[in-house]
C-alpha cells in the first residue's frame, strides 16, 4: 500500500513516463535503460520525491569479474557508471541503524549479528558477520512499523562474488507469518523453498544492492541467501533500511 | 570391579565415541571429485564383476572390493540408488578399526598408552575428517597398522597364523595404494634399527621361523595378485601394479599442481589458520608423540616397570619400532614435493600411537600426586578440545576452505545445480531420460550428482550439436557456445559455484523453465 495519495500519483506518473521513455528508445538496451531512469527521476521530482542519498564505502576491488558470458545469463552485467538514484519522499532515512538483529544461525562463524546494522560498511575484517552454509537469514526488528522505501544490502565486497537465492521480505510479525511481502527474490530455481523469484542475480560491490521497497509498511525485514559463487557461507557487511514512520 | 573390566568398558566407550564423531550426516559434505571418481569406478566393478587396474590413476582395487558388502547390505540395486553415506561408510569402518586394532599391541604399548592412543585416534580431527572421505587413505592406514599388530603378535607367540595375517595385510596395503612402499620402507628400516639398537640380532633371527617368512610372504603375494587381477580375470593387473611405480615416482618428484614445501604437513598439524577463520592444531598429539619418543629412547628393551595387559610387561621394542617407523615416514612424506593433506594420515597414525605412550608417561614424570592429577586433567581437557576441533572439521567446517583438510573441494553449488536438473527432469516429458549435455574441462563431481539421469553426455569442448533441454557449461567455456545460447528467449541461464572461481552455467530451454516456474508458483501460491 502506498503511503500517501500524492506520492501514489507521482508513482503512476513515473510509470507512465518510464513506459513512454522505453518505447521512445527502441532496441538499444543500455541507452534505453539510462533514458528510462532519467525519465523516472524527472517524473519523481515532479511528484515531490528526492534522490535517496547514500553513504558508500570505498571500493575494495577494481575491474570486472572474469568470464562473464554475454547476454542471457540470469545475472546482472557489471554496471558501468553510477547507479540511478532511488527517488523517495523527503525525510526518508536509514531506520535500521543499531536495531536488533536475529538470524537462522545462532552462532555466526565470524563476527556478530550486530555488525549487520552497526554502520560499518568497509570491506575489511571486523565489519561483517559470517553465517554457516546453506539457506540462512538475518532479520532486523525496526521496533515499530515504518513505510519502507529502500533496502540497501552489502553481503561482502572484498572480492567479486555472486550470492545465491537472495530474498528480501518484510512482515508484520517476527515469525514471518502475517502479511509477508517479498521485495526482492532471485531464487529462480526455488532452492530456498520460499517461492520462485524473477529478479536477477548480481555481483556484490562497494555500492551494495539497492532494492526498491515500494512503500510497503512493515516492522520486520528479513534477508535470505544461500552461499555464493566463492564459498558456501553467507555474509553480511551491512543492511540499511530507508523508511519514514508509518502513518 | 576388576581392572580388566574397566579397561574393556573404557575401550568400548572410546569406540562408541569414535563412531559418534564419524557416523552422523555422512552426506553433509559435497562429494570431492576424487570421491565421485571412486564411486563411479566402483560402479564398474559392481556391474561387471571385474576391475581393470590403471597404472596411471585411481590406485588399487581394495577400496572398491571393500565397498561391495556395504552396497549389498544397503539394498541398492544400481548406482542411482546409492548415496554418499553408502560409500563413506567404508572409511568410517576402517577408521574405527584403527581403534580396535590397538588390542593387538596393547601388551606392547601398555594399558594406559593403549587407552590414550585409542582416545587420540577417536578424537583426532584429521583422522575423523578422513574417516568420512571415500578415498584409500584410511584403508591403507588400517592395513599398515594391521601389519604392525600382527607382526607384533607373531613376535610374541611365534604362531604362523599371525605371520600369515601380517602377510595378508602387506598384500592388501599393496592393493590399496601405491604409497604403501613408503610404509614398507619405514617398517623395514624401523625393524632393522630396533633390532640393532637392542643388539638382539641373534635372538631375533632365531625367533623368525622360516615357515613364517614363507607363509607370510606367500600370503602377501597371493592376496596382491588376486586383488589386482580381479580374482584372476585381469592377468595383466599384477604386472601393471608394478609398472605403476614409474608413474608414481615421476609424480612424487614434483613440478606439479600439488607441490608444497617440506614443512607443509607439519605446519598443518601444528597450527593452521586461514584468516579470517578459526585456528586448528593437533600440536597436542605432536608434543605427546615427542614424549613417546623420549620413552622409546629411555625404555629398556625388556620392558619398563609399567604394568601391561594381563600383568605382562610392555615391550620396549614395539614402542621403539613405532617411534623409528613414524620418524622415517615423517621425513619421507615431508621430503616428497607432491603433497595432498590426506597423505599425512600414513605418518600421523604412528605418531598418534606414540602420543598414547607419551600421554601415559608424562603424568608419571611429575613429582607428587597433585601435580600428576593436574597434568592428567590438562591432558584430558586438551583431548576434549581436540574432539571439539574434530566435530568442527567434520560438520561445521566440513566443506570450508579454512579447514586445513578441505583440499580442492567443490562448493555445494554443484549439489544444488544437480538437484535442480533432477527437478527439471520431473517436469520434462522424457523424465529421467531427459537429455543433458555437460561441457567442462573437469566436471567432477557432477557425474556422481547426475547419476540418476539416464542420458547425460560429457564433453571437454562444445560438440557440434549442443542443443538440449539442459546444457551445463563452466563459465570459462560459455563464450564458445553457439550464438543461440545468448538469446534470452531460448534459454534461462543460472549460475552455481562449482569450485572457487569456477562457476557452472546451467542453460535450461525457455519452455521447460517456464513450465517448471509455473508448477513451482502453483505449489507455492496455489493454482
Amino acid at each position: 500500500m502506498l503511503a500517501a495519495g500524492g506520492w501514489a500519483r507521482g508513482a503512476v506518473g513515473l510509470m507512465v513516463a518510464a513506459v513512454l521513455a522505453g518505447l521512445a528508445v527502441g532496441n538499444q538496451p543500455g541507452q534505453a535503460e539510462q533514458t528510462r531512469e532519467a525519465a523516472k527521476a524527472a517524473a519523481a521530482e515532479q511528484a515531490g520525491l528526492v534522490a535517496l542519498e547514500l553513504e558508500l564505502p570505498k571500493p575494495a576491488f577494481r575491474g570486472t569479474p572474469r568470464h562473464v558470458p554475454p547476454g542471457s545469463v540470469n545475472l546482472e552485467e557489471p554496471r558501468k557508471g553510477p547507479r540511478p538514484p532511488l527517488m523517495v519522499p523527503p525525510g526518508t532515512q536509514n531506520v535500521a541503524r543499531d536495531k536488533p538483529v536475529t538470524s537462522s544461525d545462532k552462532e555466526p562463524i565470524i563476527g556478530a549479528l550486530k555488525f549487520v546494522t552497526d554502520g560499518q560498511k568497509a570491506a575489511e575484517e571486523g565489519t561483517y558477520v559470517e553465517l554457516g552454509p546453506g539457506v540462512q537469514w538475518v532479520q532486523i526488528d525496526l521496533k515499530e512499523a515504518y513505510t519502507l522505501h529502500g533496502v540497501l544490502v552489502w553481503h561482502y565486497h572484498l572480492n567479486a562474488r555472486v550470492y545465491h537465492d537472495v530474498l528480501v521480505q518484510v512482515a508484520d510479525d517476527a515469525d514471518f507469518i502475517t502479511n509477508v511481502r517479498t521485495l526482492f527474490n532471485n531464487d529462480h530455481d526455488n532452492s530456498a523453498g520460499l517461492g520462485i523469484g524473477r529478479d536477477k542475480e548480481y555481483w556484490d560491490t562497494y555500492e551494495g544492492k539497492l532494492i526498491d521497497a515500494r512503500g510497503e509498511q512493515a516492522r520486520y525485514v528479513r534477508l535470505c541467501s544461500n552461499g555464493s559463487t566463492t564459498d558456501d557461507q553467507n555474509h553480511y557487511v551491512e543492511v540499511e533500511v530507508f523508511a519514514r514512520p508509518a502513518k | 570391579m576388576k581392572r580388566g573390566c574397566w579397561a574393556v568398558g573404557l575401550g568400548l566407550l572410546i569406540v562408541a565415541g569414535g563412531l559418534a564423531l564419524r557416523l552422523p550426516q555422512l552426506d553433509r559434505r559435497p562429494m570431492h571429485g576424487d570421491e565421485a571418481v571412486h564411486a563411479v569406478k566402483f560402479d564398474g566393478l559392481w556391474r561387471t564383476g571385474e576391475y581393470v587396474y590403471d597404472p596411471e590413476e585411481y590406485h588399487g582395487p581394495v577400496l572398491y572390493y571393500a565397498t561391495l558388502p556395504i552396497v549389498w547390505l544397503s539394498g541398492a540395486r544400481t548406482l542411482a540408488e546409492t548415496t554418499e553415506a553408502t560409500f563413506r561408510l567404508v572409511p568410517v569402518l576402517f577408521g574405527v578399526g584403527l581403534i580396535l586394532l590397538l588390542l593387538l599391541v596393547a601388551d606392547g604399548l601398555g594399558r594406559g598408552a593403549t587407552l590414550a592412543a585409542g582416545v587420540l585416534t577417536a578424537l583426532s580431527p584429521v583422522l575423523v575428517f578422513y574417516s568420512r572421505y571415500y578415498i584409500q587413505e584410511m584403508l591403507l592406514a588400517f592395513f599398515a597398522f594391521a601389519v604392525i599388530g600382527c607382526g607384533w603378535r607373531y613376535a610374541q607367540s611365534r604362531r604362523i597364523m599371525w605371520a600369515v595375517l601380517a602377510g595378508t595385510s602387506i598384500g592388501l596395503m599393496h592393493a590399496t595404494k601405491e604409497t604403501c612402499i613408503i610404509s614398507y620402507g619405514g617398517m623395514l628400516t624401523a625393524l632393522a634399527l630396533t633390532v640393532a639398537w637392542e643388539r638382539r640380532w641373534r635372538s631375533a633371527w632365531k625367533r623368525l621361523r622360516p615357515g613364517a617368512v614363507v607363509w607370510g610372504g606367500a600370503a602377501a603375494v597371493v592376496v596382491s595378485v588376486l586383488v589386482f587381477s580381479s580374482l584372476g580375470q585381469n592377468l595383466r593387473g599384477p604386472w601393471d601394479s608394478l609398472r605403476a611405480y614409474g608413474t608414481y615416482f615421476e609424480r612424487a618428484g614434483g613440478a606439479g599442481l600439488h607441490d608444497h614445501a617440506w614443512y607443509y604437513y607439519l605446519q598443518m598439524l601444528a597450527y593452521w589458520r586461514a584468516a579470517p577463520g578459526p585456528w586448528w592444531s593437533e600440536a597436542l598429539i605432536l608434543v605427546l608423540a615427542l614424549g613417546g619418543g623420549m620413552v622409546a629412547l629411555r625404555r629398556e628393551a625388556k620392558g619398563n616397570t609399567e604394568g601391561g595387559c594381563h600383568g605382562r610387561a610392555p615391550g620396549g621394542g614395539l614402542v621403539r619400532f613405532v617411534a623409528l617407523y613414524g620418524a622415517f615416514i615423517v621425513v619421507v612424506y615431508s621430503v616428497i614435493p607432491y603433497k595432498t593433506p590426506w597423505c599425512l594420515i600414513q605418518f600421523f597414525h604412528p605418531l598418534v600411537l606414540l602420543a598414547g605412550v607419551g600421554a601415559a608417561a608424562v603424568p608419571g614424570w611429575m613429582r607428587g600426586s597433585r601435580r600428576r592429577a593436574v597434568v592428567a586433567t590438562v591432558l584430558g581437557l586438551a583431548a576434549g578440545q581436540l574432539g571439539w576441533q574434530a566435530w568442527r572439521a567434520a560438520y561445521r567446517f566440513c566443506g570450508d576452505y579454512r579447514n586445513p583438510y578441505v583440499y580442492a573441494h567443490p562448493l555445494s553449488g554443484v549439489v544444488r545445480a544437480a538437484d535442480w536438473v533432477e527437478r527439471l527432469a520431473q517436469v520434462h516429458a522424457d523424465g529421467w531420460d531427459m537429455l543433458v549435455r555437460v561441457v567442462a574441462d573437469d566436471s567432477w563431481p557432477l557425474p556422481w550428482y547426475l547419476r540418476r539421469l539416464n542420458r547425460v553426455g560429457f564433453w571437454e569442448r562444445p560438440p557440434e550439436e549442443v542443443a538440449a533441454p539442459v546444457v551445463i557449461v563452466t563459465n570459462d567455456l560459455a563464450e564458445s557456445l553457439p550464438a543461440a545460447f545468448t538469446g534470452e528467449d531460448t534459454y534461462q541461464v543460472s549460475t552455481y559455484g562449482l569450485r572457487p572461481d569456477v562457476r557452472l552455467l546451467v542453460y535450461v530451454e525457455r519452455g521447460l523453465y517456464e513450465e517448471f516456474a509455473r508448477r513451482e508458483e502453483a505449489a507455492t501460491h496455489g493454482p
